[in-house]
């Protein structure tokens, strides 16, 4: 038996971060020891991720691999099962990958905080359960993986249990979170009663064709039992609060990697499950929620005070985007779904460590009470700006290049179909963008500009290992955002392919999936964008306007002679008044866009009330109307 | 072979420093702006400044000592107004003169949509760099200026896009190069029923872009001290003071773009004639009139003035380009 | 009679989702999601019941044509799920007496710090 051979990859990747998580337990205590080891493991099941990226995404190979070497008795598939194609590989990559430059970060992150060796354990555990989801092919094997990592975000989530709000929010999480793993346990019992099998293949092939009222009962507990995992709405206040009072190093996982994972579950359950998202009044519930959650949770980070409050609600308007894109069901849709999908990964995990790193630095991340820090932390602020500027979609960055593909997607999508509907969703999406924008500004400057306060005049630059994670994360933005072209033909486009092609999926496993369609796939745009020219014009353009503008006397003149400033002249402008602190910033910087909608913002305010009650209310209405919904239009 | 792509870097050069590119641009916005400044002040019936003023301020500027504010951070400080007007310069390249466009297949409206933004971003950058109240609320004016302009100018944007992928038979259109093609054939946009909301919503949308009167709450003199630009002085004002100039000839150009594509001659140069005119034509109109007659409004008010009226317009403008009017 | 599984599993359900929504006391919540859990396990088993089958356990002689077993995946799927109710139990008391200690209530009205 060769284990070299890459058929057996994906069990690796999955197995050494459990391996992993189970050596930190029996022998971490030493620092050098823990640290390796952890290290040793995610590097593995990046390594092993790699290795499959030429089989699987560029001659489409789909591995299937039986756990024990089983096989299909008796017509049916029973025994444990991976499954990897190339929607599978696309999540596995982007997941190793961010759990890895996150694992780097938290080395020196976390090296203040006491229990180390549980937090590397549940770290990778978390890692590990996301990994066995995206790669499995058994769904009960995904709900085993699904409790293990809402388990592990929960106990981290109040890892820092002194942190103010942390048990709260992690008691909230598991409440809602217990609800949503339920539905899905209770979904894929009923999926077995009918069909008698676990395996997803199978299931995909069975369930299309034989939809009744208990299957459709089990679609809408399926997806509601996602959406909790990808904290769509309404699960969004839950995601606020995790992000919020987690570690920044997990917060990345959390937004970066569990809200994926239920994205990636609703892929899965609505284009290979049950198929139907052909369907009008389907695609029309993912765009609805997707929008709704795109501009709700928008709106809601416009008025947090908070930084990584304000960030996670972000990460659920940023999921909106690519809920909307992925329910448009055409493939430029999903393929630009899946590539904002990633890009959502890069920069929201550069913000979160950027936020990480000024509250190693600070220990506050309030809005109203840090500022000016730009000085202190130039390197922390031009990386953030990288991000802030990728996910408000400013070009040549990535998050320009995704969201202007679901634009034209959504348009395209409104074109073909003729529903004047899709048109209101390409305007959501442009406005929620400037929104994004906005609330970044209000970041930067409540930050990273502005003036600093007096008690962090000692601040400085963290230290090398968080900037290197930073700078990694930020150089994949700027890189992925530079050649589109290239990430699309490469990453996204075999991974939307994959979608478009069920029966290959089936197949794999060794049923016979030719009956089921494959969809017909084009991923033509009408609309042209070529950043690198682009860019380097503007480098002329800019190149010769600094030329012109040294030519001009242009006497810079330091403020610093001696470190002392000398003359009043290169103080700030105060009309006159004392110069007392006036920091601008943090909750009505918008005052003006604020006023107009105040009664929004008033009612949202009052409807994210904290109470866990709430919020498991809202979990059961939606599951409610779900259930309503798909009983009815199905 | 290697003459071929020497000339044609030198071409692509030629276009980026002289024309469209900086040069004109240059000559252009300072142009405008100083026809603006003579007419608002013939209006008020003042005498005015020579008509040449903003290229004499620009020189003198451009001589200044720049202050640095002991607090502010230096390289965001000195660099931003720099990309705001590379960027500047860099959509006045896309913008299609008719039927003449130096750089074709670069960029489409959602990009240049998006590039209209970063010069407004790198002046709320340098800004937010000083560190000045002032321009910290001066910036938070900005942004929501932005927010409010937004709105209106993608749908505009949209229901143009909808109009001539409809009549291409395409569907969609997102490409100024072939809106222009399509209006060097058809004749103008702005003679369809659909186009003539979206027009009005655009030249509104203008004034709001450019930060002139009377949407210019985040400059603001008698109030926040120029706001933004309370700290810089020197050398980078002069770049504000240039790239606020070429702003306006940027939005004047796009509208000309997008809804009177249809009077090009085919002669470059003529053409470029022609839509200077027309630039002119419509910052009298559209800026200094207003200018003229209006009072600043409150931050609130320009925000509820575009989401509602504006973007009405825009909207009847959309619907009407879906049904094919 | 296995329809009474079913409704009784339903039942339950939403019962304890009853019990979360409307009880104001953490420690209810917690006996809210062990109901709901409850309520599962007992719809797994009743999804592998056959009637009149045996217990699962395979031993060589005793298997003759006319015995058959009731289904024996849901019984693995029950276990797992017991395991995982466990968890939900420990997880969450575990965080109920953390909450206690820094909030020094269980009304679950009085701890919403995070909220807005």
């Amino acid at each position: 038996m060769n284990f070299f051979d890459y058929h057996h990859f994906p069990v690796y990747s999955i197995m050494v971060l459990f391996l992993g998580a189970f050596l930190i337990v029996l022998m971490g205590k030493n620092k050098t020891v823990r640290n390796i080891i952890a290290f040793a493991a995610m590097a593995c099941s990046v390594a092993c991720m790699l290795a499959l990226f030429k089989p699987v995404m560029l001659e489409g190979e789909i591995i299937s691999y039986w756990m024990g070497n089983r096989s299909i008795a008796g017509g049916y598939a029973i025994g444990i099962a991976l499954e990897v194609d190339a929607l599978g590989l696309f999540f596995g990559l982007l997941i190793s990958s961010v759990v890895f430059v996150a694992g780097l970060y938290s080395f020196q992150y976390m090296s203040h905080d006491d229990n180390q060796q549980q937090y590397y354990t549940l770290f990778l555990m978390l890692a590990g359960g996301v990994m066995g989801l995206v790669l499995s092919g058994d769904i009960f094997n995904m709900f085993i993986m699904i409790e293990i990592l809402t388990f592990a975000a929960v106990a981290l989530t109040a890892f820092r249990n002194q942190v103010y709000g942390a048990l709260e929010a992690a008691f909230k999480y598991l409440v809602v979170g217990s609800i949503g793993s339920t539905c899905i346990l209770v979904g894929i019992t009923i999926l077995y009663a009918q069909a008698h099998t676990l395996n997803f293949a199978q299931l995909s092939l069975l369930i299309p064709g034989n939809l009744n009222n208990a299957t459709k009962l089990a679609f809408a507990l399926l997806y509601i039992g996602f959406s909790t995992k990808a904290f769509l709405v309404p699960f969004h206040p839950l995601a606020a609060d995790a992000h919020g009072a987690a570690p920044a190093s997990v917060s990345v996982l959390i937004s970066g990697v569990l809200t994926k994972s239920g994205i990636y579950g609703i892929i899965r359950l609505t284009y290979f499950l049950f198929q139907t998202m052909g369907l009008g009044s389907m695609q029309f519930m993912l765009v609805f929620v997707g929008c709704v959650s795109m501009f709700v949770c928008v709106t809601m980070a416009l008025a947090q005070h908070d930084f990584k409050r304000l960030l996670a609600f972000h990460s659920i308007s940023q999921i909106g985007y690519v809920l909307t894109a992925v329910g448009l069901c055409t493939a430029l849709g999903i393929s630009s779904g899946l590539y904002h999908a990633m890009n959502h990964t890069l920069f929201k995990g550069l913000l979160f460590l950027a936020a990480g790193a000024v509250l190693h630095e600070t220990g506050t991340t309030d809005l109203g009470k840090l500022g000016g820090l730009s000085k202190k932390m130039p390197q922390t602020t031009i990386l953030f700006l990288i991000g802030a500027f990728s996910i408000s979609g400013v070009p040549p960055f990535n998050g320009f290049a995704s969201k202007w593909m679901i634009y034209q997607a959504t348009y395209q999508k409104a074109v073909e179909s003729g529903n004047i509907g899709f048109l209101l969703v390409t305007v959501i999406c442009l406005v929620t963008s400037i929104l994004t924008l906005a609330s970044f500004v209000k970041v930067s400057q409540s930050v990273f500009f502005g003036q600093l306060p007096k008690e962090y005049e000692n601040v400085k630059e963290v230290g090398l290992g968080m900037r290197f994670a930073m700078g990694l994360l930020a150089l994949a933005c700027i890189v992925s955002g530079l050649f589109p072209e290239l990430v699309t033909t490469y990453i996204t486009e075999p991974a939307a392919a994959a979608v478009f092609n069920v029966g290959n999926y089936i197949s794999a496993m060794g049923f016979d999936g030719s009956a089921v369609a494959a969809g017909t796939v084009s991923f033509e745009s009408v609309g042209v964008w070529t950043p690198v020219s682009w860019l380097l014009v503007l480098c002329i353009a800019l190149l010769a306007i600094t030329i012109v503008a040294l030519a001009g006397k242009y006497d810079r003149v330091s403020a610093h002679e001696g470190g002392e400033t000398v003359d009043t002249k290169y103080q700030l402008f105060y009309g006159g008044e004392e110069n007392v602190f006036s920091q601008v910033g943090g909750d009505d910087l918008f005052w003006g866009f604020k006023h107009n909608w105040k009664g929004y913002f008033n009612f949202m305010h009052d409807m994210h009330s904290g109470i866990v009650n709430d919020y498991a209310l809202w979990a059961v209405v939606a599951l409610a109307l779900a259930i309503v919904f798909t009983q009815i239009v199905l | 072979m290697i003459t071929t792509i020497l000339l044609d870097a030198l071409q692509y050069l030629g276009y980026i420093l002289i024309f469209p590119g900086f040069l004109f641009c240059f000559l252009i916005g300072m142009l405008l702006c100083g026809i603006d400044r003579k007419l608002v002040a013939r209006m008020q019936k003042r005498v005015g400044p020579p008509i040449l003023q903003p290229f004499y301020d620009f020189f003198k500027l451009m001589g200044k000592e720049t202050i640095i504010p002991a607090q502010a951070n230096r390289t965001v400080f000195l660099v931003a107004p720099l990309f705001g007007l590379a960027a500047l310069v860099v959509i006045q390249m896309f913008i299609p003169i008719f039927s003449f466009s130096a750089f074709s297949g670069m960029a489409d409206i959602i990009v240049i949509l998006y590039l209209l933004l970063i010069p407004a971003l790198s002046a709320i950058m340098g800004a937010a760099a000083t560190g000045s109240p002032y321009a910290g609320v001066g910036l938070s004016r900005e942004m929501v200026v932005i927010i409010s302009c937004e709105l209106p100018l993608v749908m505009v944007l949209l229901a143009v896009a909808k109009t001539v992928g409809d009549a291409l038979g395409v569907g969609l259109c997102f490409s100024l190069s072939d809106i222009a093609a399509y209006q060097a054939v058809n004749g103008s946009l702005i003679t369809k029923l659909s186009m003539i909301p979206a027009a009005l919503a655009f030249m509104m949308v203008i004034p709001g872009e450019t930060g002139n009167h009377p949407f210019d709450a985040a400059e603001a003199e008698t109030e926040l001290c120029e706001g933004m630009l309370a700290e810089y002085s020197g050398a980078p004002l002069g770049v504000y003071k240039l790239s606020h100039a070429i702003k306006m000839l940027t939005l004047t150009s796009l509208f000309v773009a997008l809804f009177l594509g249809g009077l090009g001659t085919g002669i470059v140069i003529l053409d470029a004639i022609i839509m200077v005119v027309i630039c002119v034509v419509l910052t009298a109109v559209c800026i200094s009139l207003v200018h003229a007659i209006t009072a600043r409004l409150k931050i609130e008010q320009i925000f509820k003035y575009y989401w509602t009226v504006v973007s009405g317009l825009a909207l009847i403008s959309l619907v009407l380009a879906w049904y094919g009017l | 009679m296995i329809t009474f599984n079913y409704i009784a599993s339903f039942f339950l359900i939403a019962l304890g989702l009853y019990c979360i929504v409307t009880k104001y006391n953490l420690m209810k919540t917690v006996i809210g999601l062990n109901i709901i859990d409850y309520g599962v396990n007992l719809l797994i088993i009743a999804v592998g019941y056959n009637h009149g089958g045996t217990a699962p356990i395979f031993t060589p002689g005793e298997l003759n044509p006319g015995s058959f077993f009731v289904d024996p995946i849901p019984q693995a799927l029950t276990l797992t799920s017991i395991v995982i109710g466990a968890c939900v139990s420990a997880m969450s008391l575990a965080l109920v007496i953390k909450l206690y200690e820094s909030y020094g209530t269980l009304d679950t009205r009085q701890i919403r710090r995070l909220r807005g």
